[in-house]
Order: structure tokens, then C-alpha cells, then sequence
């Protein structure tokens, strides 16, 4: 399954839509690191919204994306988390070991990378 | 036999009713009733009763007892005169079923082996109806009571206050954990502040439950603050040895909210002096 990845201005907007395989998530991993590169992407939104279940291969992909792109010079915000799947992952226990930005949504996940980029921007700088 | 009894109570009907309301008034279970009520609650009752001995079946008695339960439950009339309402149509229709065949032994075993279990059946339909009532209105009572525990207050574009008063157990906890997580999707909210000045004992569950909420509130986006830890639940958390550091902890209710809004870029001023 093609899961197409977007780009709005600096950043790049991926929603999963359905469940995905460990090869899927493979895949996209893969697809989402070499658009970062290719276009320059200064952001990553990840949208989870559609998902019910989160299990602990995914939680943990997701982490591996977001340090990836941290190298490769892309922020990343994870949004649409839903209480039941935030429920989980906590219970998981992968939070300990996942320093992924979050945000309620799509909206909040721009304004937080906005944000993220600016004091970065500004902390180089100084 | 059965159809027996039903002819038999039929035929006396009159008689019996007399004798019930004479004996009712008598053991005061009648008391301050009218004699329209009284003669309504026996036409129920004698209905329900003898539809069972002529059918078989129960279900009049239990749409009785689902009736006289919502009736008692809602005025408060009391049970033990239902109770005793039905005891003692039993009685009299016992000792009639005696009178008529004092002759006839046979027939008379055979009577009471078919009216007796009946009877008590009716009865134990009545009874359970009323423990299922009453069980019905404590478990209302406690979601009542469970849904008042967590309230979540919204008092700015995007902050809310859960001030939380009481012990808290596990199933609370999860409870709390799950209405602020809702209410975070539905408010857009991206601080929280968690009160806990009416938290008497702060042990390692009620922590560990903390950490957990703050975690699945940061996973929404939301930002979570704990205020009001009294000191020696201060002292009793830093002894524990739970890892608290990822908490923003503040003093109290005030100091929280200003650091929220000093977080979302409110700012609050007083217009006069």
C-alpha cells in the first residue's frame, strides 16, 4: 500500500490511514526518510488519527523516524493520538524511551513545529 | 391441580378478599390507606396470583412485582407491607384450601404439593424484585456519586483544572484518567492543572497513576501541572523513590494557573486600581 506523503510549504504531512504490516511500516519508514532528504523538509507530521490500535513494533518505528529526521535535519510531531492508544502506549512503557513530540492535531502539530524550528533557529543564532 | 386452585380461589373470591383486608387492617399493614387503595392494591395482587395458579406461568406476578417495586421505590411506601400483603394472602388461601377438603385427604395432599410451591415461588419473584430495585438505585448512586469525583474545569482557552478531593484508588484512577483524557480531545486543551490539596494520602499507586496521566496527556498534546501537594505527602513521595522529575509540580491552585498562562502566553491584568 502507497501511503502518500505531502508537502506543505517546509514540511512534510504524512496521515496514516488504516492498520500497516511491520513491512508496511518498513516502507514507509523508508519513503518518509528519503522525502526529507530530497526535499529539504524542515518538518514532519506524522497523523495517526485513524488509528485504533498502536501496538509496541509501531510505537517504536515511530520513535526511530522521529530521531532519523532529527539527523537529517527534519522536526517531527506525532498528532492524533487517541486517549484509548495513549493509553496503551503509556502502559507499554514506551514512553520512557520516546522522545517524540505529540500534538491533539493536525493544527497544533504545525503551530509546535513552527515553534520548535523558531527557538532552534533562535538558540543557533545566539 | 393448578386449575383446580385457580376455580376454587375464583369461586370465593369475595370471601377471601373480606378475610385479607380484615386481617391487613388488623396487623395495621393497612394503616392510612383509603379503602379505594386498599381494594386496588388486592385486585393487583389477587389478579397476579391467580392468573398464575389458572396459567402456569409467571409473568403476571413479575410484571406485579416490577410494578409495586417502582411504586415502592419511588414513594417510599414500605416493603414489609408488601411483604406482608403477600404472606398473608398465602395464609388465608392455605387455611382455605384446609377448610374446604378437611374431608378429603388425598386431595388435599395433592393441593398443597401443587399450591405450596407456587406460593413460595410468588413470593420469591416479589422479594427479588425489590433487592434488584434497590441494587439498581445504589448502582445509579455510585456512578452519580463516581462521575461527581472527576470534574473537569475549563477555565481558560485551553486549560483545564481537575481539582480532585478524596482518596484514590485504582479504579478511580483509571476513571480520572480516562474523563481528562476525553475531555482534552473535546476542549483542545494544552495544559492541565491537577489539584491536589483534597488528596489526603499521596502514596506510590496515587503517584505512579499521576505519572501515567501526565504521560497519556502529553501523548494529546497537553501539558499537565500538579498543585497542592501537601508537605507530608511531599515528603512521603520523595521517600518513595518514584521518579518524579518529569512533573511540573507547583505550590498551589494560583501558582499553577499563573504558570499556565505564562506557558500559553496569557497574560492577566487589572484594568483599575
Amino acid at each position: 500500500m502507497d501511503i502518500p506523503i505531502l508537502k506543505i510549504e517546509d514540511f512534510l504531512v504524512v496521515t496514516i490511514q488504516s492498520e500497516l504490516s511491520d513491512d508496511e511500516i518498513y516502507a514507509l519508514q523508508e519513503d518518509i526518510l528519503s522525502r526529507i532528504k530530497d526535499v529539504g523538509a524542515t518538518g514532519l507530521i506524522i497523523d495517526i488519527t485513524a488509528l485504533d490500535i498502536v501496538d509496541s513494533f509501531m510505537g517504536r518505528t515511530l520513535s526511530n523516524i522521529a530521531a532519523t529526521a532529527e539527523l537529517l535535519g527534519a522536526k517531527s510531531v506525532v498528532v492524533g493520538i487517541r486517549p484509548a492508544v495513549a493509553v496503551t502506549l503509556v502502559e507499554l512503557g514506551i514512553r520512557v524511551k520516546w522522545n517524540v513530540n505529540t500534538a491533539l492535531n493536525l493544527e497544533r502539530g504545525i503551530k509546535l513545529l513552527k515553534r520548535l524550528i523558531e527557538a532552534e533557529r533562535r538558540g543557533g543564532a545566539s | 391441580m393448578k386449575k383446580e386452585l385457580s376455580i376454587l380461589f375464583e369461586s370465593h373470591a369475595d370471601r377471601l378478599k373480606e378475610e385479607w383486608i380484615t386481617e391487613m387492617r388488623e396487623s395495621g399493614l393497612l394503616a392510612k390507606m383509603s379503602d379505594t387503595e386498599t381494594e386496588k392494591r388486592y385486585t393487583a395482587l389477587y389478579n397476579a396470583v391467580v392468573s398464575t395458579f389458572s396459567t402456569g406461568k409467571f409473568d403476571d406476578v413479575e410484571r406485579y412485582a416490577k410494578e409495586i417495586t417502582e411504586g415502592v421505590v419511588l414513594r417510599d411506601t414500605s416493603v414489609e407491607r408488601i411483604i406482608g400483603g403477600i404472606l398473608k394472602l398465602r395464609d388465608i388461601y392455605e387455611r382455605f384450601i384446609f377448610s374446604e377438603y378437611r374431608d378429603d385427604e388425598e386431595m388435599l395432599y395433592q393441593l398443597l404439593a401443587s399450591y405450596e410451591p407456587v406460593a413460595n415461588n410468588i413470593l420469591t419473584i416479589v422479594t427479588m424484585a425489590f433487592v434488584e430495585a434497590r441494587e439498581q438505585v445504589i448502582r445509579e448512586q455510585q456512578k452519580a456519586m463516581m462521575s461527581l469525583s472527576t470534574p473537569v474545569l475549563q477555565i481558560r482557552d485551553e486549560i483545564l483544572v481537575l481539582p480532585l478531593i478524596g482518596t484514590i484508588d485504582s479504579e478511580r484512577a483509571e476513571q480520572i484518567l480516562e474523563e481528562l483524557l476525553k475531555r482534552i480531545v473535546e476542549l483542545t486543551a494544552s495544559v492541565v492543572i491537577i489539584d491536589l490539596t483534597g488528596v489526603p494520602v499521596i502514596d506510590s499507586l496515587v503517584a505512579n497513576h499521576m505519572i501515567k496521566t501526565v504521560q497519556a496527556a502529553k501523548m494529546l498534546g497537553a501539558d499537565t501541572i500538579i498543585t497542592g501537594i501537601s508537605p507530608v505527602n511531599a515528603q512521603t513521595l520523595a521517600g518513595l523513590g518514584v521518579d518524579l522529575s518529569m512533573l511540573i509540580t507547583k505550590n498551589n491552585l494560583r501558582a499553577g494557573l499563573w504558570h499556565a498562562e505564562k506557558m500559553l502566553g496569557f497574560k492577566v491584568i487589572r484594568e483599575t486600581e
